[in-house]
């Protein structure tokens, strides 16, 4: 009997033998970028591979295709290659413009791709300012992968707080839990790609963009341990000169009573002067540094105040994420106006106070 | 070697294993029922209600040392009650055992195995987990012990590496907090400290019985701070919202795994193989105190006979079962009885075994 079990075991182990349907690597195509557009009824899925089994990594393949859904997309780019098909090393998903602006086929996507085993929830998205297609196919001398160049400018604009979110994962979590996001949006830029502005998505739906100061301000209020705000640049007394914020601390003040919402956030830059005028001695002059400061305040608050404006009264969209805040900490009072939240943002009063202090003039007087 | 004896250390790596596999499953139940992140409370109030029994379950198991509680039941109630208890346990068992199964293959199947038939992948499982049960207690013990040193530790490390990216504000809000939520979902969560319905077996084979109460007790501490500490993991990564609409919070969170500098391809599937040796090893002690219910209600002498006899029912049960997240909306009820049963059983037996002790 135990010569028999041992033979069967033997036997059995030539059926174990594992990786029998593997693939090797140079039989795979690893999708890099992928742009999605709307065409019609359809989606125009354009993706980007690289030559990876060839020698060279700065060669790729572009292919655009119509299909229904991603599960399609799959499927027919299966009976076009010899190679077999895989999203495992996927770097960027590029949303067409007007595929955006449709939010019954954004949320559809964003479905698939939460489904989709495969897809690592981490993989970075933006919006295409115009077609997708355009993006994925822009030919960038310096690095002709649009997939790595696109995953690289995310990955920083990301950690320098330029932008807001750059995976998926954020996108659908912010959309999710409080209704709408800041996505990046990337456009061409001569021979090359950029990511200045973002765009707001609100319940799935393109509705807007920022520009890349609106965006600075949303991001001083929204993370101003790490915003990165480009100059504050001021015309003083015939000069023009730039303040550069070092550090910033803020400190906000929601109040709820009925249905009236107001917000005071504080907020305290701590500069440097960036650029002045040689030979000038002003900057010694107390007096003068606080025409400085008086005159910065006055140009960011401006900006600041045109900029919630803009959300409050156009867009009506809680980008700042009060509502958060007000389920969070306020629940009972949020509750009550939960319905009509967007109503009650557009009539809110909602300030921001800068303080400004000089930390230094720099390395020169 | 089936009925050797176990140290009370080994109870205790098998009582929180068993608990923590069945709390994950049921975890999307008690983020689904409560309206805000308040389900903490949920697990302390279940915690503090589980004390009770465990408290007068060890007392009366003094003067019942080797017995477990079908056995004592047999000793203070009429047959067919002990029987009908001893009946109870074998079904619970087994449909548990049959939904992880259930969830675990398609967990599988749908991360790793794509092209294998669930079915092929269900009985893979039933005939690796019954050969290591039928190795007896002391084995699968020993497999928890070092299951839970190599897996459940680097399990839980790799979730926590997953909250990258994580709202800490997501606990909030606690108040006003969703009492009736919180209430409605205590019977769920005491049903996940699963256990405690094992402990009723396991610690009539432990060898230092004297530690029993001490290590029930350390059981239900360390499984609830575990409870705790996944629940607000989830939270806190993925927002009330989204945490319960996934039907798997613990392989999901798994997908935004990014530890800086891993090398491996697909992070989200180390986080699964370890998840695989929990589950597997849940599986094999389920099936082995199942055995013993049976071996107890039947009262044969066969040791692990009844181990085999489980795999046709464990294989049709978990083949005709839905997923555990396709029966969330009928489960309430269900769930009710049983947790209603598990508390309410040992408490009784606990009580007349001490008064007929008293008397």
């Amino acid at each position: 009997m135990k010569k028999i079990i041992l033979l069967l075991l033997i036997l059995l182990i030539l059926l174990l033998s594992a990786c029998w349907d593997s693939v090797e690597i140079n039989k795979r195509e690893y999708l890099f970028a992928l742009g999605i557009d709307k065409e019609g009824d359809e989606l125009k899925f354009t993706s980007e591979i690289p030559k990876i089994n060839e020698g060279s990594e700065d060669e790729r393949l572009v292919n655009s295709m119509e299909n229904k859904s991603f599960a399609d997309f799959y499927n027919l780019s299966y009976l076009h290659s010899e190679k077999v098909i895989s999203d495992r090393l996927m770097q960027v998903i590029v949303l067409g413009e007007e595929l955006a602006r449709d939010s019954e086929t954004v949320k559809k996507i964003f479905d698939e791709i939460q489904r989709s085993p495969q897809m690592n929830r981490r993989v970075k998205i933006c919006i295409a300012k115009g077609k997708a297609e355009e993006i994925i196919k822009a030919e960038i001398p310096s690095n002709p992968i649009v997939g790595r160049f696109l995953s690289d400018m995310l990955v920083k604009l990301k950690r320098e707080s330029y932008q807001d979110i750059y995976t998926f994962d954020e996108a659908i979590l912010h959309l999710g839990q409080r209704g709408s996001a800041l996505v990046p949006v990337v456009e061409t830029n001569q021979d090359s790609l950029k990511i200045e502005k973002a765009a707001i998505v609100k319940e799935y739906e393109l509705v807007g963009f920022l520009e890349t100061d609106e965006l600075e301000c949303v991001m001083l209020l929204l993370d101003p341990t790490n915003a990165n705000i480009r100059n504050i640049n001021i015309e003083l007394e015939d000069i023009t000169m730039a303040i550069g914020a070092a550090n910033i601390t803020k400190t906000d003040k929601i109040n709820l009573q009925d249905e009236k919402l107001t917000v005071d956030y504080y907020i305290t830059l701590y500069c440097y002067v960036d650029s002045f005028i040689i030979g000038n001695n002003s900057l010694e002059d107390k007096n003068f540094l606080n025409k400085v400061k008086d005159e910065s305040i006055k140009t960011i608050s401006q900006r600041t105040t045109a900029t919630v404006d803009k959300l409050k009264n156009i867009y009506k969209v809680d980008l700042l994420r009060i509502n958060d805040k007000l389920y969070k900490y306020h629940k009972k009072e949020y509750e009550k106006i939960m319905d009509k939240y967007d109503e009650v943002f557009a009539e809110a009063s909602i300030k921001v106070h800068y303080n400004m202090e000089i930390l230094s003039v720099g390395l020169v007087k | 070697m089936f009925n050797q004896d176990i140290t009370p250390y080994q109870n205790l790596s098998i009582l929180v294993m068993v608990s923590f596999v069945l709390q994950s499953m049921l975890m999307p139940i008690m983020l689904t029922e409560i309206d805000g992140p308040t389900g903490w409370i949920t697990i302390i109030i279940a915690a503090i209600l589980l004390y009770l029994p465990t408290r007068l379950i060890n007392k009366s198991m003094k003067n019942h040392e080797e017995d477990t509680i079908i056995s004592i039941s047999d000793k203070l109630f009429p047959k067919y009650i002990a029987k009908a208890i001893g009946i109870y346990y074998i079904l619970m068992f087994l449909t548990i055992n049959s939904l992880l199964m259930k969830d675990f293959a398609e967990q599988i199947k749908l991360m790793m195995l794509f092209r294998s038939p669930l079915s092929t992948i269900i009985i893979v499982i039933l005939l690796t987990a019954s050969y290591a049960t039928k190795k007896g207690i002391q084995i699968i013990a020993n497999i928890t012990n070092i299951a839970l040193l190599v897996a459940l530790i680097p399990y839980l490390l790799t979730i926590i590496f997953s909250t990258y990216y994580a709202d800490y504000s997501n606990i909030f809000p606690i108040y006003p907090a969703d009492i009736e939520g919180v209430v409605r979902s205590i019977p769920s969560t005491m049903l996940s400290f699963l256990g405690f319905s094992v402990l009723m077996f396991s610690n009539s084979r432990v060898s230092e019985k004297g530690k029993n109460f001490r290590t029930n007790k350390l059981f239900i501490i360390i499984s609830s701070f575990l409870y705790i500490g996944s629940y607000l993991l989830i939270i806190v990564k993925f927002g009330m919202k989204e945490a319960a609409n996934l039907v798997w919070p613990f392989v999901s969170i798994m997908k935004f795994v990014n530890i800086p500098g891993f090398f491996f391809e697909s992070t989200e599937i180390v986080g699964l193989c370890f998840q695989m040796i929990v589950i597997f090893t849940s599986i094999c002690i389920l099936a082995y105190f199942t055995n013993l219910a049976m071996q107890e209600t039947f009262k044969t002498k066969e040791n692990g006979y009844f181990i085999y006899i489980q795999i046709p029912i464990l294989y049709i049960m978990a083949a005709a079962l839905p997923g555990m997240y396709m029966m969330f909306p009928y489960i309430h009820m269900p769930i009710y009885i049983i947790s209603g049963l598990n508390f309410l059983i040992p408490i009784i037996v606990a009580y007349l075994s001490n008064r007929k002790r008293a008397t």
